[in-house]
């Protein structure tokens, strides 16, 4: 047996771009994970950008991005998409209740056939509920699901904000719902090694995103108040690179001394060196004076310095970076995190994030580029259903 | 409940570990919390406290040692109930303690996953290594959790969840042209660096399931993380085309795939937004009927997405405009009404009292404890048909007071009688 933990797991995909990093999650674990596409691609085929700019099925990095590790077959009728299912161990699927019962592609027909099959949907607002069929892309999600009002830039000096809250980057909700649409699949995988038996999952993804904003829903039932947006704490070194430098002082005393005992040797604690700041509360008064010293440090050193002198401190510092800088942190390189994989019909190789987390006894899959637009066609048809392709 | 059967033993504090262990007790593992009287776990003993009825509490705002060292109690921090619903269990034990050290040994026996969240060898100081664990319990899944993962160069640094955030390019990810980065508020890779926790867990007690095979799986809060920028990473590994370039990121405007209008617009109100996001000739039509078909939409300008694109100044000015009129929950019923995407820009007390959805999804639920009365925590973000998931866990309970299990499971685990616990306690190992 191989290392891999969902490894003979089929899984077939019939998702848009919202979901497809649960598909990448459960293909690094090992599952078979083909995705059904119709003959003009999956539509984030079809999203930029794309290799040297030039569009194409098979040069979309959006594509690339959540689709590595699965393979691809061209199924233009629904026919086949339901022998497909019957054949997998799960569906994950993005269809709307609706659309799902028209192609007869809903729970009971699906059921029927193959009563062990994990079907798991996810849908912007879940399958039910006054808002089941509003229309939702990431941004209306991030907005409805409280990170929007949490992000941005904090009012002028006169209180009031000159900037709109702010969404990240990158598909956060549609990610946080695929990653819980996997942990999902996961549960109903372990329960049918005892069971036998599937089951239907619902991922309502405005949940998801209505569930990831820390302690801001604590802080409005503890106090009433409800949080404003604002960036957390943040040094400019000596380079104009910027550190996110948080102070956690309440975690205990030896925060306040490790950052002191940091500041006295660089020369710059100034009142710091007071004994009346050993005292929490004298601290917490006169926060002025810590960050005026930590400012007073970071005009001592570049970013990426100021970073490894607050770690060295012990302090939680992070030097922020773009996402390729990302690509040339030394611990992740040592990790082995980053993964480059042959491309061959471009003639290149491409790194792409690797392993979440590092499993020795199941290691993390990443060994199949993504798929180009039906390229496992015949394959599969042979594999899963027994057919000689078409 | 899907983990039915399954034992976690629980070190872990703060959110990013506890993230994990809540997600395996919303599906039905039993989650022990190992605690330490003498060093809570922070959130436990900083603001915002959950207030006596008729008082009100601190903000977050105010978390500084001050007022954590002041805390009257261990059960009343607020962020603690966030990540410790699940019906997760709370034992004190002093590891440091040699009774108690062999108690957490006859509980790593009777465990199927330890999972961690101390800094990388804090819990080998106490004599319970992998190693040590592996051999008293073979197929043991050991998950630990911290900032950096047990192995690399850098395994010393310590993150929050902004610092992991900053590391990896999702502060970065949050701005707009010609400003510095904004970042987020919150610990957003607390809960995705808990997630991935949550999957390995999973995923050791599968493999453990298929080959009867324990292991040690190393998460850190980085790596769940790089993945999440997206195509953005590869742009630059394939294009050579940088994220930190003049005009980038964009505010909340994308160029893949290509949307106009799309954005927060605002709202009647002090600070109030409404998102409206059009990527198709569709959603635009449906937006131009909404809004009663103004001039200014049949301006040449505006004809085609391409031209939307390039004129998105000039059509948000004008959108704006008829936003402003608008509360931004009429604004989207009457915008969804006509096939636009479109959402209010809803902070946390929306969500939880004009969010018709959340409601109707009966998303938050009423949990309490022993010290507080029940308060609508969030709840679990999907359904399962089988194995329904519940925020209280298999218990259906709130988030523990400190320590409150603590001879419940003696008792029921390792089967220690009355005397058995009294004197572990009298000898301090329960501490």
């Amino acid at each position: 047996m191989t290392g891999a933990p969902l490894e003979g797991v089929r899984v077939l995909e019939l998702t848009d771009e919202s979901a497809e990093y649960c598909g990448r999650l459960l293909a690094g674990l090992g599952a078979d994970v083909v995705k059904a596409e119709p003959p003009e691609g999956a539509p984030s085929r079809h999203v930029g950008p794309f290799v040297d700019d030039e569009p194409g099925p098979d040069r979309s990095l959006a594509f690339w991005a959540d689709n590595v590790g699965k393979r691809s077959a061209v199924v233009a009728d629904d026919d086949t998409v339901r022998a497909l299912a019957g054949a997998a161990d799960v569906l994950v699927h993005t269809l709307r209740p609706a659309e799902a019962a028209d192609r007869g592609l809903d729970a009971p027909t699906l059921q029927r056939r193959a009563p062990a099959l994990v079907l798991c949907a996810v849908t912007p607002f879940g399958q039910d509920g006054p808002w089941a069929d509003y229309l939702a892309d990431d941004l209306v999600l991030m907005a409805l699901g409280g990170s929007m009002a949490a992000c941005g830039y904090g009012p002028g000096p006169d209180g009031a904000y000159d900037t709109p809250p702010l969404a990240c980057h990158g598909e956060q909700a549609w990610r946080t719902a695929a990653t819980y649409a996997a942990i999902a699949v996961l549960g109903a995988l372990a329960w049918r090694r005892e069971s036998g038996a599937g089951q239907c999952i619902d991922v309502s993804a405005h949940e998801c995103s209505a569930s990831m904003t820390e302690w801001h829903l604590m802080t409005y039932l503890c106090s009433g108040t409800v949080h404003r947006r604002g960036p957390h704490p943040t040094l400019t070194a000596a380079d104009g690179r910027q550190v996110a430098a948080l102070n956690p002082d309440f975690l205990g005393p030896h925060v306040f001394a490790g950052m002191l005992a940091m500041l006295e040797e660089r020369g710059v604690a100034g009142p710091l060196s007071d004994p009346a700041f050993a005292d929490p509360v004298h601290r917490a008064q006169h926060y002025r004076e810590v960050w005026r010293a930590l400012k007073r440090l970071a005009e001592t050193a570049d970013g990426e310095t100021l970073y490894r002198l607050g770690q060295g401190a012990g302090l939680p510092w992070g030097v922020i970076r773009s996402p390729e800088e990302v690509l040339d942190d030394r611990h992740l390189r040592a990790r082995g995190h980053f993964v480059a994989l042959e491309h061959p019909e471009l003639g290149r190789a491409v790194t792409y994030p690797g392993a979440p987390f590092v499993a020795h006894a199941s290691p993390w899959v990443m060994a199949r580029r993504p798929p180009l637009l039906g390229e496992h066609t015949d394959e599969v048809l042979a594999q899963w259903l027994g057919t000689g392709g078409r | 409940m899907a983990l039915d059967g399954l034992r976690i033993l629980d070190f872990t504090r703060l959110g990013f570990g506890a993230q994990a262990t809540l997600i395996c007790g919303c599906l039905g593992a039993e989650v022990i919390r190992v605690e330490s009287t003498r060093f809570p776990d922070a959130i436990r003993v900083m603001p915002p406290f959950v207030p006596e009825p008729g008082e009100r509490g601190e903000a977050f705002g105010a978390a500084t040692l001050a007022n954590a060292t002041g805390a009257t109690s261990a059960n009343r921090g607020g962020i603690f109930y966030k990540y410790n619903t699940g019906g997760k269990k709370s034992i004190t034990v002093d590891a440091r303690h040699p009774e108690g050290l062999a108690l957490l040994k006859e509980l790593v026996a009777r465990s199927d996953v330890v999972a961690e969240s101390f800094a990388a060898g804090t819990m080998a100081r106490w004599g319970l290594s992998y190693d040590v664990m592996a051999a008293i319990r073979p197929d043991l899944v050991y998950v630990s959790m911290c900032g950096f993962g047990h192995e690399g160069p850098d395994t010393a640094h310590v993150t929050m969840g902004p610092t992991a955030q900053a590391l990896t390019g999702l502060t970065f990810m949050v701005g707009m042209p010609g400003r510095p980065p904004a970042g987020w508020s919150f610990s957003y890779l607390d809960h995705v660096g808990g997630y991935l926790g949550a999957v390995a867990i999973l995923a050791g007690v599968v493999h453990r399931r298929r080959t009867g095979q324990g292991q040690h799986i190393d998460v850190s809060q980085l790596e769940p993380a790089t993945a999440l920028s997206g195509a953005l990473l590869l742009d630059a590994a394939v294009n050579g085309r940088p994220s930190r370039r003049p005009g980038f990121p964009m505010g909340n405007r994308r160029l893949h795939p290509p949307a106009a209008p799309s954005g927060a617009y605002p709202a009647a109100g002090d600070d109030r937004w409404v998102v409206i996001s059009c990527r198709t000739e569709e959603h635009w039509c449906n937006l131009v009927r909404a809004l009663g078909d103004p001039p200014w939409a049949a301006e040449a300008r505006f004809a085609t997405l391409e031209d939307r694109v390039r004129n998105a100044d000039a059509l948000d000015a004008e959108l704006s405009a008829w936003t402003r009129r608008h509360d931004r929950y009429e604004a989207m019923a009457l915008l969804q009404g006509a096939g636009v995407p479109a959402g209010a820009v809803q902070d946390a007390a929306d969500r939880l009292e004009r969010d018709p959805q959340l409601q109707a999804r009966g998303h938050y639920c009423a949990l309490g404890n022993a010290e507080v009365a029940p308060l609508p925590l969030e709840g679990v973000p999907f359904r399962m048909s089988a194995t329904a998931p519940h925020t209280g866990g298999r218990l259906r309970r709130g988030p523990p007071c400190l320590g409150e299990d603590t001879d419940a499971v003696l008792r029921d685990v390792l089967g220690k009688g009355e005397d058995a616990i009294a004197a572990l306690r009298a000898a301090g190992a329960l501490s």
